[in-house]
């Protein structure tokens, strides 16, 4: 287990939220979002990890009780998250494109008609 | 024909292939997306109701691994569906109102374009909340969230061409994308501690053994799944997408959507945690519950718009059902359950309400409505049965479910002793007198009262949407008197699964594995009503009724013809009179009718404004602020 | 956001380095997808590769000659289809008998094949299809979106 991959994903999150909290540009808090996702997906692909382990590609005369590979599921799990990671930021952008268009301006002080 | 166990997956991949079918055939005539739809929806009802005979009644507990890979030597290495009577309970609800809402947009969506959009998207929200409740495996759950947050985010913002609705979908997805990505930090948290994704085999590794990393998984996993709920403080998207989006989806998201996030905190804290036994978690969901009913009903008692009020609503009627639930004990449970499905009638009745309203005149701004009840009278008897169910009179289910939410949070107080059951039962009740008030102002606002002149030739809506709606009336009233039958049938059997794992464990598991991981049975339970007999009830209500409508006839000769407001009138809301000289009228308009409540409360809705600000970042705010909370509590209360 | 209307010029050099990388991009894509389940890569994967001939050719070309040579519509219907197929072939275990999503094509091939392990090569040729429609569809909207952005949006009020 990688010491520097859990530390490094758990900033990458606390620095997405704090983008997402803070910051008005709305394009901002889309790069805010993408970077919690980011974070999480090497939190995820980092639990898989075996020290000394090898790939898991085998054939089925070479698998025995006790060969030592790296976990497959994890990468299968970051492998989707990345798709649905691609997916959140091109619907994102595509309403802040929208919301340019009728508002006129990114700020997301200003974009503010439905409240109270 | 094939074995009944394959029809959950096929009901799932029959409302996909509908979608996709939609892209191909739908671009260009309308009867064709029509008929996919209703086809599609069609055959998934039909499908689950054919569950009912094998889950409910008999017990059974289907389990299903897709591709046959069963578990080798105690560890599950396949994605499993398992349908029990939890699970199958709510698919009905998602079910039923997935068809209705289909037969209500042929007819409500027609002024709008872009409709292959609608039906795909609509078609894919279905499948994936189906997918959501009969699925028994943890990813795949995060799978079907993120597909129904996406679908809902393209839904709300749907007309773009009004005022809001993009605004709308923007911050959904902001707030949304923060609970999936909450809830896939904990089930990445929880596959590193237990190595296996699958509920039944976390429900027996997981219980009693809480180290830190699994309390901070299940503090996650909690306030992601909190945010699908839509309690407070996580509520905020939820008021804004029920407004913008049509009518037909907004009663789809609060009758289904807000389903799904109650299924899976029960899903979490019941049967994969099971930490429903310790008092800290059952105070942490009872203070959320309360919490939430007593900001959404207040917020709903400041609101102009009709979809908004009622977004509000229900709001704080999922604030009961939190409540409820989160008693842990079996009473709290099957009053949770219940109120949940008569939630996802009444509520759903009156946003399809709401929708004739806006068809049948372009607006739902509450100080322009009044006076609909001359032209639209079949609308109006189902809203004011939808109204009177959501406050709580009998013999409507309204009153049944929140009878028996104030009976099981009393009897927990008794039992516990806290003192803080005791003033969540006045809060429940309290909430609900709040509830009844804010309907009077609505029905006054909108129904009755004075004509403004610029609806003066509204119709009523074709009949294609009036079915839905007599439909869920009837039911309605069907489920307040026959509430014991409800509840033998589908009440009793969600709920004894639910508090009974070792059956869920061993059907997917193989025999004997919840044995050895130390799982006990607890006895069946049954529900005890307090004793009230609801077909006298409904006689006094009958008879009451009739005596009102023969005064009214009776003293039509005498009464002044009240005409449409003149067109030079300067506020056109002049019929509601307080008092003072008749010969000046009040400057009150039939939406204020709490004026003086809310001149009383001004500091608190002076505070609730702020808080609702509007911008994405307080919003997000609330969420991160929330789950830190929510961390620490269990950090420091759950052992 | 206002483009540049020298965008859609470009220079020689940026032309015919989309030039050259174009087939590359394209071929080893494919085979990416192809050899799915033999060497890492696989649908996914592989599709992307091949979508990102999209923007190879708005580098390249600019706008208007994209959107003559990629039709918008036939990537939507496409990739419904490449869906379609991929229920369908998961359906096959339903009619064959067995579970849904279950391996029916076990003896076709040896391991090592390009075609050898079973239902999951169809479903791999049916999710890389499905994305690199899908995701070239995307880019093209996107495109296409930030286009014509001198048309002002008119927004009803209440």
């Amino acid at each position: 287990m990688i010491i520097v991959n859990y530390i490094a994903s758990v900033v990458l999150i606390a620095l997405g939220f704090y983008v997402i909290v803070s910051k008005k540009h709305l394009i901002k808090i889309v790069i805010g979002m993408s970077i919690v996702d980011y974070g999480i997906n090497l939190f995820i692909v980092s639990t898989g990890f075996n020290e000394g382990g090898t790939a898991p590609i085998y054939k089925m005369s070479e698998f025995f009780r006790g060969s030592y590979f790296v976990d497959p599921v994890p990468q299968a799990l970051t492998l989707t998250s990345i798709v649905i990671g691609a997916c959140v930021d091109a619907m994102a952008l595509s309403l802040v494109i929208k919301l340019y268009k009728q508002y006129h301006t990114a700020d997301s002080d200003e974009i503010r008609r439905l409240r109270g | 024909m094939m074995s009944y166990i394959h029809f959950p997956v096929i009901a799932m991949m029959t409302l996909f292939l509908g979608a996709f079918l939609t892209v191909v055939f739908g671009r260009k005539s309308q009867a064709v997306r029509v008929f996919l739809a209703l086809l599609s929806s069609g055959i998934a009802f039909c499908l689950i109701c054919a569950l009912i005979k094998p889950v409910l009644i008999d017990g059974e507990v289907i389990s299903y691994w897709m591709g046959n890979w069963s578990p080798v030597e105690g560890y599950a290495i396949g994605i499993g569906y398992e349908v029990d009577a939890l699970g199958l309970f709510f698919a009905l609800i998602t079910v039923f109102t997935v068809l209705l809402s289909c037969v209500y947009s042929i007819r409500y969506m027609e002024r709008d374009s872009s409709l292959d959009f609608y039906y795909v998207l609509f078609l894919m929200l279905s499948g994936s909340v189906l997918g959501l409740v009969l699925t028994g495996d943890v990813f795949n759950m995060f799978i079907m969230i993120e597909i129904m947050t996406f679908t809902s985010v393209g839904l709300a913002a749907f007309r773009n061409n009004r005022a809001g609705s993009v605004e709308a979908g923007f911050k959904y997805l902001v707030i949304g994308s923060l609970g999936s990505s909450m809830t896939l930090f904990g089930v990445a948290i929880l596959y590193g501690n237990c190595h296996t994704l699958n509920m039944a085999q976390l429900s027996s590794i997981l219980a009693g053994k809480l180290t830190p990393s699994t309390v901070m998984a299940f503090a996650l996993m909690f306030t992601g799944l909190a945010v699908k709920s839509y309690i407070v403080p996580f509520h905020t998207p939820a008021a804004d997408a029920y407004t913008t989006a049509p009518a037909s989806i907004s009663m789809v998201f609060s009758g289904m959507v807000n389903k799904a996030g109650v299924y899976g905190m029960i899903r979490l804290t019941y049967m994969i945690f099971r930490a429903m036994d310790k008092s800290s978690v059952q105070l942490l969901m009872v203070i959320f519950g309360v919490i939430t009913m007593f900001v959404g009903v207040t917020m709903a008692l400041a609101q102009h718009d009709f979809k908004r009020l009622l977004a509000f609503h229900s709001i704080s009627q999922i604030g009961y059902v939190i409540t409820a639930a989160g008693l842990g004990s079996a009473l709290g449970l099957t009053a949770g359950l219940f109120h949940a499905m008569n939630h996802t009638l009444f509520k759903g009745l009156l946003f399809l309400c709401a929708g004739a309203v806006f068809y049948a005149t372009g607006t739902t701004n509450l100080d322009r409505l009044g006076g609909l009840s001359k032209k639209m009278p079949k609308t109006t008897i189902c809203f004011l049965i939808g109204a009177f169910s959501i406050s709580g009179l009998p013999p409507f289910n309204g009153f049944a479910s929140k009878w028996l939410v104030y009976q099981a949070v009393y009897e927990k107080a008794v039992t516990s002793g806290n003192i803080f059951y005791a003033f969540a039962t006045v809060a429940a009740v309290v909430v609900s007198v709040m509830t009844l008030a804010s309907f009077i102002k609505v029905t006054q606002a909108v129904f009755f009262g004075q004509l403004p002149a610029a609806l003066e030739d509204t119709r009523e809506v074709p009949a294609l949407m009036r079915l839905p709606m007599w439909i869920m009336s009837c039911l309605c009233v069907l489920t307040g008197v026959f509430y014991d039958q409800v509840s033998k049938w589908l009440l009793m059997p969600a709920a004894n699964a639910t508090l009974n794992v070792s059956d869920y464990i061993d059907k997917m598991m193989g025999e004997g594995y919840a044995a050895g991981a130390g799982v006990v049975n607890i006895p069946a339970f049954a529900p005890r009503f307090s004793f009230w007999n609801p077909v006298l009830w409904l006689l006094l209500f009958v008879i009451v009724l009739a005596a009102f409508c023969l005064a009214i006839i009776g003293s039509k000769g005498d009464r002044a013809q009240i005409s449409a407001a003149p067109e030079d009138a300067v506020d056109g809301k002049y019929a509601t009179f307080f008092s003072g000289e008749k010969s000046l009228p009040s400057h009150v308009s039939g939406s204020d009718l709490f004026w003086g409540f809310k001149k009383n409360w001004k500091g608190y809705f002076k505070v609730m404004d702020d808080i609702h600000s509007g911008r994405v970042n307080d919003y997000a705010l609330y969420v991160v602020a929330a789950a830190a909370l929510v961390t620490v509590f269990m950090f420091g209360f759950v052992r | 956001m206002k483009l540049k209307d020298g965008i859609k010029e470009t220079n020689v050099v940026v032309k015919s380095g989309a030039d050259m990388i174009l087939p590359f991009a394209l071929v080893f894509g494919l085979y990416v997808i192809l050899f799915g389940t033999v060497s890492p890569g696989g649908g996914f994967q592989g599709g992307v590769m091949v979508a990102s001939a999209c923007l190879l050719l708005y580098l390249g070309y600019g706008y208007k000659a994209t959107a003559n040579m990629i039709n918008r519509e036939v990537l939507e219907v496409n990739e419904a289809l490449g869906a379609i197929i991929y229920v369908l072939l998961a359906a096959c275990g339903l009619f064959m008998g067995a579970r849904f999503c279950q391996n029916v094509f076990t003896d076709i091939g040896k391991v090592g094949d390009l075609i050898s392990a079973g239902t999951v090569t169809f479903m791999s040729f049916a999710v890389g299809y499905k994305v690199l429609t899908g995701v070239g569809f995307l880019l093209l909207l996107m495109l296409y979106l930030l286009g014509d952005d001198d048309e002002e949006e008119e927004v009803e009020e209440e």
